[in-house]
Formats: structure tokens, sequence, C-alpha cells
């Protein structure tokens, strides 16, 4: 059923880009299909296929011969088809906790149901979520499939970096050792450039973005980096990451602002809701942009083609949902005003532990800094829990005193 | 009355509510009807009781803001606006200085905060239960077979007042029900109910004002008008909370003020 589905974007984006004219944006579509494509070749029964931790490192994966995906990207998928309903059910009779992440139960009651394809190997990451750990872990044991766990250090000292680089050695071990493939010096070199280029691209789109108004359109980066991060080291992520960046540099050139009478910007905190919902429309209806995602930003250096385990290692532990709170608040901070955002919307996804743990902190930084906060508290897969009317109330009311704050601050300004 | 009016209009769960404005400001009618199964007959009722309590045709109205859950749905509104703000512009017109504002509705429960010129800084609304708001102080009533309008009075007596184990809605009605069946007293029950409203209120008040002390706290909505309420309210707090007259009518007198003001801002002299 996943694979005739993804079978079928692919068909009807490569006709859209085909058809699409002169000066009409691809970026997007160029992005979609590179998903669709990667859950064509995940669904397909072909390609070696290696579940994953969201942090795991994918082009490293690559760089052996395997097709890696993080679990999220299922529920995320999933969601965004209407199909989760019945899965989370499924999972919640199977006896997952009903307020455990969603995003996670999805990805169970995909197993459950025998939808996730048996991978060759399954590789846990201990952050940014010990939720995410057991379920990789569940999906190991439910396949039988060999598992590699990389305990991710809450640090970001030398010594951490060290101390993780050492488990990816080991982990390139592990998997020449269960599945027989092992990694050529020149092909790790091949796709770290890659990975370089795609990251070179990522970093002029956040230089892009930043100006006001923003030449994003509104649904442009929606997932941007975290679906970008499984095509890191592949000519995919290069031929994505360069149409954004081409797009995005001759809108802002032109000055075509990708929302008509921006008049607001917000961050939008941790993750987007994945299914169909009226938030999207309706902050475009209002004038209102999401200027930065909490997560596209680059916040990793180049990686060293000749040492790149050091490389992979930093990129892992630069993450702000990794480690203390103390750098994902700086984070935020600093995007809300380098991004020049009037506020932030936090989703406050249900079951989220770390981001419900974090919310009140998180609120704190950002209202100290100068930036209100409007904590909508929703289920960014389950759509069963979703309320539109106090959703849509919230919302307005926000803008409304985001609107009233404008003039004011421009007069500080 | 002479000169062109400013009508406000709060379609809420519980309650359809009308202002009409004069272009000082002054209200100079008002109504509030229940809002019932058919939404669009009763605001089509509710416009037409206020305008003849002024004695005015529709032509005297220059100008419409329609707020409240239903809002999007009236016609010939220049604008809707939400009960946040509509709520926060009424209690500035009513109770100038307002700091922290309690808007308890049939369905939701708002704590706003409000700047020195009575904008909106922050607010905060129940989650996604109704829990503590009027439609859930109905079905206490029902389950203690007394009237909603003498709930508030009920307490008076109370000494301690009993805990609840629940404010589901559902759950809080099935045990109450069971505490009268075992003859525990009515006001001891309704003290408790009171005071669980209040302490979940407490929170939302928190939420936008960790510190409350000093801080001038008015409270608006139907649910405004149990004393009791108010009471546990102002102990939970520790501060005075004060209630204008019509606490219903807050949301549709912001709204017909918000009316007012776009529409001289447009044109002065309409």
């Amino acid at each position: 059923v996943i694979r005739d589905h993804f079978a079928e974007l692919v068909t009807g984006l490569e006709a859209r880009l085909a058809d699409a004219g002169p000066g009409e944006p691809v970026a997007r579509k160029t992005f979609a299909l590179e998903a669709a494509q990667l859950g064509l070749r995940l669904f397909s029964g072909e390609a070696p296929v290696a579940w994953c931790g969201v942090l795991a490192p994918f082009d490293l994966l690559h760089a052996v011969g395997f097709e890696p995906c993080f679990v999220e990207f299922v529920g995320a998928t999933l969601a965004g088809n209407g199909a989760a309903p019945p899965l989370l059910q499924l999972a919640e009779a199977e006896g997952a906790d009903p307020t455990s992440c969603s995003f996670h139960r999805t990805a169970l009651g995909a197993v459950a149901s025998g939808l996730i394809p048996t991978p060759e190997v399954v590789i846990a990451t201990s952050a940014p979520c010990t939720g995410g750990l057991a379920v990789v872990e569940e999906l190991a044991r439910r396949l039988r499939r060999p598992l590699f766990v990389l305990n991710v250090p809450h640090s970001r000292h030398q010594a951490a970096v060290e101390y993780l680089a050492e488990q990816l050695h080991d982990l390139v071990g592990f998997l020449a050792e269960v599945t027989g493939r092992s990694l050529h010096p020149g092909r790790l070199r091949e796709v770290v450039e890659l990975t370089n280029r795609a990251r070179h691209a990522m970093v002029e789109i956040d230089r892009l973005t930043r100006h006001v108004p923003s030449p994003a359109r509104p649904r442009d980066l929606v997932n941007f980096a975290l679906v970008v991060s499984l095509l890191l080291g592949r000519e995919a992520g290069v031929r994505v990451t360069g149409a954004y960046r081409d797009e995005l540099e001759r809108r802002a050139r032109d000055r075509s602002p990708g929302l008509q009478g921006e008049r607001l910007r917000v961050l939008w905190l941790q993750n987007r809701i994945q299914f169909r919902s009226p938030v999207e429309p309706l902050l475009e209806e209002l004038g209102v942009a999401v200027a930065v995602d909490e997560l596209n930003p680059v916040t990793w250096p180049p990686i060293d083609p000749e040492d790149p385990f050091p490389g992979f290692a930093r990129r892992m532990l630069s993450t702000p949902l990794v480690g203390g709170l103390a750098h994902r608040l700086d984070h935020v901070v600093r995007l809300a005003r380098g991004y020049r955002v009037d506020g932030a919307v936090n989703p406050c996804h249900w079951g989220c532990r770390q981001g419900s743990g974090a919310r009140g902190l998180v609120d704190r930084a950002l209202r100290e800094a100068g930036f209100p906060v409007l904590n909508l508290e929703v289920d960014c897969v389950d759509q069963r829990t979703f309320a539109e009317g106090q959703v849509r109330t919230r919302i307005e009311a926000f803008v409304e005193m985001l609107a009233e704050r404008r003039p004011a601050r421009e007069l500080e300004a | 009355v002479t000169g062109p009016l400013f009508l406000g209009l709060d379609v809420g769960s519980l309650s359809c509510d009308a202002v009409l404005v004069d272009r000082n400001g002054r209200s100079v009618a008002w109504t509030v009807l229940p809002t019932g199964a058919r939404v669009l007959d009763t605001v089509d009722r509710t416009r037409r009781e206020v305008l003849e309590l002024a004695g005015v045709g529709p032509a005297a109205v220059a100008a419409t803001v329609a707020t409240g859950y239903g809002r999007e749905r009236v016609e010939g509104r220049i604008a809707a606006v939400t009960e946040i703000t509509c709520h926060a512009r009424g209690i500035t017109a009513l109770l100038p200085g307002t700091d922290v504002l309690v808007d308890i509705g049939g369905q939701d429960s708002k704590a706003v905060r409000l700047d020195h010129s009575g904008r909106v800084v922050d607010f905060a609304m129940n989650d996604k239960c109704a829990a503590g708001t009027g439609r859930f102080l109905e079905a206490m009533a029902r389950a203690l077979e007394v009237d909603v309008p003498d709930l508030g009075d009920l307490d008076a007596e109370a000494r301690t007042g009993l805990t609840l184990s629940s404010m589901c809605t559902v759950f809080a009605e099935s045990e109450v029900v069971s505490l009268v069946a075992s003859g525990a007293d009515v006001a001891e029950i309704v003290a408790g109910l009171h005071r669980a409203i209040a302490a979940r209120t407490q929170g939302l008040v928190r939420r936008v004002a960790p510190q409350f002390d000093g801080l001038e706290v008015a409270m608006s909505g139907g649910v405004a008008r149990n004393r009791g309420v108010v009471r546990a309210l102002a102990a939970a707090l520790g501060r005075p909370v004060t209630v204008p007259d019509e606490p219903d009518t807050v949301g549709a007198l912001g709204a017909a003020l918000i009316a007012r003001d776009r529409a001289l801002a447009a044109d002065p002299a309409p």
C-alpha cells in the first residue's frame, strides 16, 4: 500500500516538474520528489534498509551502502496521508501508552500491521529522546534484526566528540560483521564532499530566509532539514538544497515575497503538524510568515573528508534537542533575533516528554528576550485529538496581540 | 437615541450577547439570549432585540464586530475579533487599570494579562476540556437538582467544602450524584465544586502572571455571575476579584467598542 502510494507520488511529481514553466517555483516539488523516491526505495523491498534513530549519520550509512531512514518519517508520512489513526489505535490496542509520542506510536502500529519493510539492521540513537530509542529497540526485537545503539552524550566537549566518533567507527565494524557491507575510504570521501556541498547550500538558504519579507513561500521549508538529513551524502541532497538556494536567491533579488502581504513573522518551535490542518492556511490568511523553523538552520561545521568521524559526531551533538537545555534556549533566542520575528509558535506536541519538559523554560527565555510565545497544545500526528475551534481562537488571538504590539516595537526600534 | 450606533455580537456556546454603543462609546442597549442549536436564527433574534431595546432600526448601525466561537458566521460584520481581544477591550472600558482578566464562558476559560493601556500582552486558555466552565456548572446543577443561578449562594453556609476527585464533567457529575445519594450536604458539595474551579483558574492566571501580588484582577463571562466561584477565586488568588455589573456582556461590549474605533478611524464622521 505504502509502496504504491510513493510510486503514485513519484509519477505525479515528475509530471508536475516536467510541466513547470520558466520561473515557476520548483524547489518544493524537487524536495517532495526526492522524499517520495526515498519512500519508494524504502518500501520497494529491494534496497538494504536500515531503520534508525533520528540522529543517525545517514550519509555514513549511504557510504556503507544502506538505504537508511528514521522511524519518525513513517509516522509523519502516514499522518500526512490521514492514515495514522487506525495504526495509532492498533498500537494502543497492543499496549502502547496512548500518552506517548504519536510519531512513535504510529511507527509501532505500522510494525504491528506489517507495513514496515524488514531492515537488514537497526541503529538506535539515545538522543534526542528515550521514547525514540525504545521504539527503535522494539522494532529490532519484533523484526528480529541486529541492533546497534549509539550512545549520544549530553555534552559538546571534545571528549564527547571523541567518544561518539569512536562509536561511529564501531558502528562501521558492526555493519561489516553482521551484514558483510564494508566502508571504502574513497566512497566515504565522495559522500562527505556531497554532504558539504548540500550543507553549503543550506547555509545560503539560512541567509536568504532572513530577508524581510521572507522569500520562502509558506510551506516551502516544512520538515526541510529533518528530511534533507536523509539525502545527505547523495546527489539528491545537493540537488534539493541547490534548487532551494537558487529559487530563494532569485526571489530575494526580485524582492518577491514568499507570502504576499507578510505583516508578521514567527519562529516555529520543534516539529510541524504533519496531518492536514487549518493552521498553516490560517497563518497565511492572517499574513503571518513562519520565518524560520527551529530545526532547519545549520548548526554544524563542514565535515573534514579526510577525517569525517569527528565531524559526524559534532553534527549529532550540535542538534538543539541534544544535551542541556541552555544550548537550545540560546539557539531559539538567537533565531528569534536573527530572523526578526514577532513571536514564536510552540505546537507542544502531546507525548513529547522533551518538548513538554522544556516548554516552560523555552517560553520564559523567549519572553524575556521580548518574543511572545503561543503554546498550541496539539498532537502533531494524531488528528483525532485536534480541536479546531480552540486552535483557531488561540492563533487569531495571538495574531491580534502581535499586531497590537507591532507599532510599539517599531517605535522602540 | 440619535447618531450612528455600533454593534458588538458575542456568539458564545451558551449565550448570544449583543451590545450597542454610541459614537462616544456609551452603552445604549444590551441583551443576552440562549444560543440554542440554531445559531444563525439566534444571532438574528439577538440583533433584532437589541435594536428594539434601543428603539432604532438596522440602518442606525454604522458597524458591527462579531466575537465568540460563532464570530465567523455573523453576516454584515466589518470584522471578526477573538473573545480574548474583545473581553480585554470591554473590561478596560468598564474597569480601567485591570491587570488580569479571567473570562469563564460556556466552554472556555481564559486568563488575559493586560498592560497599562489595556492591550493584551499574554493569554492562556483551558486545554481541550470544558472542566470548570459554564457547561460544567450546568451539569453539576443538574446533578444537584438546583437551578444554575442558585449555585452561587448555595455554598454560603459551607464549613470546609468537599474535595472532588475528578474535574472531568462526566465523572464529576456521577460523583456529585453519588455524594447526594450518600447524604452529603449540598452546601459542602457546591463549595467543593467552586473551590475546584478556582484552583484550575488560578493555574491559568499563574501562566500569564506568575506573581499576582498587587495586580488588579477582574472577571467576566457568564460564570462571573456565580458569586461562589468569584469568592473561591479571590481566596485562591489572595486578591480581590472585581466583577462588572453585566459580566456576560463584556465581550459584546468590547466588540462594539472595536467596531466604533475602526469605523471612526476609517471615517471620523459616519
